[in-house]
């Protein structure tokens, strides 16, 4: 990145200097998180993959590195233009990548978070819970997992809540991205009183209870990228 | 150790036990004794009996191998996680029921239970609350007090409206009839569609009389509902109308006399506040004695918040669940026995932890692909790349197949060598799929398999039941529909669960898929339909049973560690192939007692008759060498034969692997005189000839 994302900054700052509310939500912004998330989840490949093999196989972390990782390629080399057009190339990306349960999964829910944000643009920083609730209602429909059977679902349905309510409740952009990246990582510890009832976990049974689910692991990290972008395109803005 | 009981008895003999004993005095004193450390002379006293009573009890106990460490493990389990969840949750007494074992279903073991418990708690002149549900409908089954004079049964809340069998009233009026009390009923709903409906219903006479009684209960008997999808509540028509528009899991874990409750037992206020008729959680809180039947994993968390809600002041539960229960609160069971043990049995110390697993690599992450440019390099006659992807590969065969013939395309995550790639060849697979290590394939790698093996007879997909595979075959299949391919899919299901609640639907796919497989390569060579393809591998897959135990984790060539932690003299009995861990720990014992215990549980789960033809499977799971596979199947024989079974074909060896797993699954297949010519037929795979 150096000096791309030096240039990205400052024309994000022109851009909300011109416009200080609307469309900071762009493609450049959907990229920029694309590549935190991809390089946080590298970082932790191997603690993702250790939590993994508790109750799982042990791929997890290296499924998630993978697929964004093969996500910040295609995204520099097809350079889209507009959210929803991110969303279509990060999800084909994901999904040719990785396979695995999380590719089907991943892939589902940024294709519906690109069908919510087809449209919608221009985007202000407070209104990233549209691409959240997407992400969550492509992955329900995807993998029919229910809230509570302690998936990754888990993380995502509670963080687009919080910030949907907290958006609705005319909270600011950098308190929406403080709440929902608080209840993205409460919602991952609270899936160690769960009980896996969905995918390769679910054998345990209640051998999983004390185990954080690997999948909400990795979506709070994901989730927490996203949030701590919005924050830094803020801070840029000079408007925390 | 709470205070013994000196409830005057009417023969004067012996104190009662303390319910988590059952009512088994030799346990009890074995308990005192071997556990609590107490001297016989303090037994007597505790037990209101002679010391040489007790001493005849503890040799009786020993005679009875109850304080036997192959037996009493389990005894004591059950009683160290009672006494662990007495001492946490501040309870009078728990009593823990085994998990499994027996016919009976675990909410009729569970009401039973709680029935026997009855005259440890009500007594004549008693008012007694139930509340309702398939729990509480066995407890009132099972029921028996005889003699109790003036004790009435009141219904814990209103009605529902559905028609079920274990609605309140009838929870009530059998448990009353079944102990000989006089039975009170709420004649009112106990949800009723507005706070002023509520207060116009109380303010009649007739249901003020029969709430009165609910205010001086001297017990009431509850379960508790969980808010999954099974859970008895969503067919109880009690909460139809406002289901969908609570907001229920934001903060309600579970529904306790019909109100919702959060993780910390506290009562959520919603839509329902104030339009609840019956027993409120703040009077419930008043009952002396309040005691909580319930069991099952997916009731776990609805338990946990009514023990803390402090709701609670005896507690019948299934073993896994207060196990469960125990390792998410961190509490550990008080097992003094081990110190017992260590007098005979010296522990070994623990050996030094492992932190890296030596493998032949370059770079990691190119493994798979390395792997199979290898594979394809050994097995020119077998196989090839498709389209120079050598993730996506196809038998030889291919070219010289006519039109006509069924496709049929296997795969899944790769580890699991020489699965799957060993198994395509003529009468076999046509394709393979190959994923990350025990990560399925993507839907665009499966297609361009679908397309190189398409005859214009459609293809069949064999693949092993996990829910990556489910949804990136699934998502293949519906691009191939869009060119016009036709599939069908068989998802293997071989690994018997030894959970009662699992059923065939969900149970996973390991070393039977090579019957699958070998069913339908051979109904494809002889050019059956695709339809007739389907037919006969649904038929092989649902006569394939399959049981794995790992005597070590395996280890990914990215981590490099250790899957999962195991003791030095521990084993994972029921693994599949992906280094997960298995369903149950247990002590690593002689060859021939795991061959048992796998034959046990394979036998129940096919229902193995005598007569019967069957192919024989034992596979390695990696590590484990073929001496040691003979050695498993020399007892496997023996025992098939003591069965009566005939032994149509055996295969053993390394044939569907997870990886450096030490360890070994045996599969056996049910054989007809269909599947015997399909199995008999001939095949050229790299991995498997006949």
């Amino acid at each position: 990145m150096g000096s791309q994302s030096g240039f990205r900054a400052l024309e994000t700052m022109l851009q909300v200097l011109h416009d200080p509310v609307m469309d900071v939500l762009n493609a450049d912004f959907f990229a920029d998180f694309f590549c935190l998330a991809a390089d946080r989840l590298e970082e932790k490949r191997h603690a993702l993959c250790a939590l993994d093999g508790a109750i799982g196989d042990g791929d997890h972390g290296s499924s998630m590195a993978g697929g964004f990782a093969a996500i910040t390629r295609a995204l520099r080399q097809q350079n889209p233009t507009s959210a929803a057009e991110v969303m279509r190339i990060a999800a084909q990306a994901f999904l040719s990548e990785v396979g695995a349960t999380v590719g089907p999964l991943y892939a589902s829910g940024f294709l519906e978070a690109g069908r919510r944000l087809q449209g919608a643009e221009p985007l202000g920083p407070g209104q990233f819970g549209l691409f959240l609730a997407g992400c969550a209602e492509g992955i329900q429909q995807r993998g029919q997992a229910a809230p509570g059977d302690k998936t990754m679902l888990d993380v995502w349905l509670p963080a687009a809540q919080a910030a949907q309510r907290a958006a609705s409740a005319g909270a600011g952009p950098a308190e929406i991205a403080r709440l929902t990246a608080a209840t993205a990582r409460s919602a991952c510890e609270n899936t160690a009183a769960l009980i896996s009832l969905r995918g390769r976990a679910a054998r345990l049974q209640d051998r999983s209870i004390g185990h954080i689910d690997p999948g909400a692991a990795s979506g709070a990290v994901v989730i927490e990228a996203l949030c701590d972008t919005v924050l830094s395109r803020l801070r840029h803005a000079g408007s925390t | 150790m709470p205070e013994a009981r000196r409830e005057p008895n009417r023969k004067g003999a012996l104190n009662r036990p303390p319910i988590r004993f059952g009512d088994d005095p030799l346990l009890w004193a074995s308990w005192l004794y071997y556990q609590e450390g107490m001297t016989q002379g303090a037994i007597a006293e505790v037990m209101n009996a002679s010391r040489p009573t007790v001493n005849a009890y503890l040799a009786d106990a020993r005679a009875k191998r109850i304080v036997d460490i192959s037996i009493a493990p389990e005894h004591m389990r059950t009683i160290s996680i009672a006494k662990a969840l007495e001492d946490h949750f501040g309870l009078d007494s728990c009593l823990v029921v085994p998990a499994q074992g027996g016919a009976r279903t675990l909410i009729e073991r569970l009401g039973n239970a709680a029935a026997g418990l009855l005259p440890h708690f009500v007594h004549a002149g008693d008012t007694v609350a139930i509340s309702w549900g398939r729990t509480m409908l066995a407890l009132a089954c099972a029921a028996r007090l005889e003699g109790l004079e003036d004790v009435t049964v009141v219904q814990a809340t209103g009605g529902t409206t559905a028609k079920i069998a274990f609605a309140p009233e009838t929870c009530a009026t059998k448990f009353a009839s079944n102990i000989g009390a006089s039975c009170i009923t709420i004649s009112a709903p106990a949800l009723v569609s507005t706070p002023q409906a509520r207060d116009i219903l109380m303010g009649e006479a007739v249901i003020r009389q029969q709430l009165a009684y609910l205010e001086r209960l001297d017990c009431a008997v509850f379960g508790v509902s969980s808010l999954k999808p099974n859970s008895s509540i969503h067919g109880s028509g009690l909460f139809e109308s406002v289901f969908q528009q609570y907001d229920y899991f934001d903060q309600a874990v579970g529904s306790l006399l019909g109100q919702f409750i959060d993780a910390a037992g506290q009562p959520v206020s919603g839509p329902l506040a104030h339009r609840f008729i019956g027993l409120t959680l703040d009077e419930l809180l008043k009952v002396p004695t309040r005691m909580l039947v319930a069991g099952g994993a997916d009731k776990m968390q609805s338990i946990l918040a009514t023990l803390r809600g402090g709701y609670v002041t005896m507690l019948v539960i299934d073993s896994d669940t207060a196990e469960g229960i125990v390792r998410a609160l961190d509490i550990r069971p008080q097992n003094r026995l081990a110190l017992v043990r260590r007098d005979s049995e010296q522990a070994a110390p623990a050996a030094p932890l492992r932190l890296s697993v030596k493998k032949f690599l370059n770079e990691p992450r190119d493994a798979v692909i390395e792997a199979m440019e290898g594979a394809i390099a050994a097995f020119p006659d077998y196989i090839e790349a498709i389209e120079g992807s050598p993730r996506a590969i196809r038998a030889r065969h291919c070219h010289d197949a006519g039109p006509g013939k069924v496709g049929i395309v296997i795969g899944g995550g790769a580890g699991h060598e020489p699965g799957f790639l060993g198994y395509i060849g003529e009468g076999l697979a046509d394709a393979a799929a190959i994923g990350n290590i025990f990560a399925s394939p993507p839907p665009d790698r499966i297609l361009s398999c679908t397309r190189a093996v398409d005859q214009g007879a459609g293809t069949l997909y064999i693949y092993g039941n996990y829910s990556g595979d489910v949804m990136n075959f699934d998502m293949a299949a519906e691009l191939a529909k869009a060119e016009g391919i036709a599939t069908r899919t068989i998802r293997t299901r071989d690994v018997i669960a030894s959970w009662a609640f699992v059923d065939r639907d969900a149970r996973r796919g390991t070393a039977g898929a090579i019957f699958v497989i070998k069913v339908a390569g051979a109904a494809s060579a002889r050019m059956e339909s695709l339809e007739e393809c389907e037919r006969l591998a649904r038929k092989a897959n649902a006569a394939c049973h399959t049981v794995g135990v790992a005597l070590e984790p395996c280890s990914l060539p990215e981590t490099r560690r250790p899957s999962f932690a195991l003791e030095a003299d521990d084993l994972e009995f029921g693994v599949g192939i992906h280094g997960e861990p298995g369903v149950q720990r247990q002590k690593l014992v002689a060859a021939d007692r795991i061959t048992d215990q796998m034959c046990d549980q394979l036998f129940t789960a096919m229902d193995l008759q005598e007569g019967q033809r069957v192919a024989v499977l034992v596979n390695s799971l990696g590590a484990t060498p073929m001496l040691e596979l003979m050695i498993l199947n020399r007892r496997l024989q023996k025992r098939l034969s003591a069965r009566g079974a005939q032994i149509h074909t055996t295969l053993l060896g390394h044939y569907c692997t997870a990886l450096d797993m030490a360890g070994a699954s045996i599969t056996l297949m049910a054989l007809d005189e269909e599947l015997v010519s399909l199995l008999d037929a001939p095949c050229k795979g790299f991995a498997w000839q006949r």
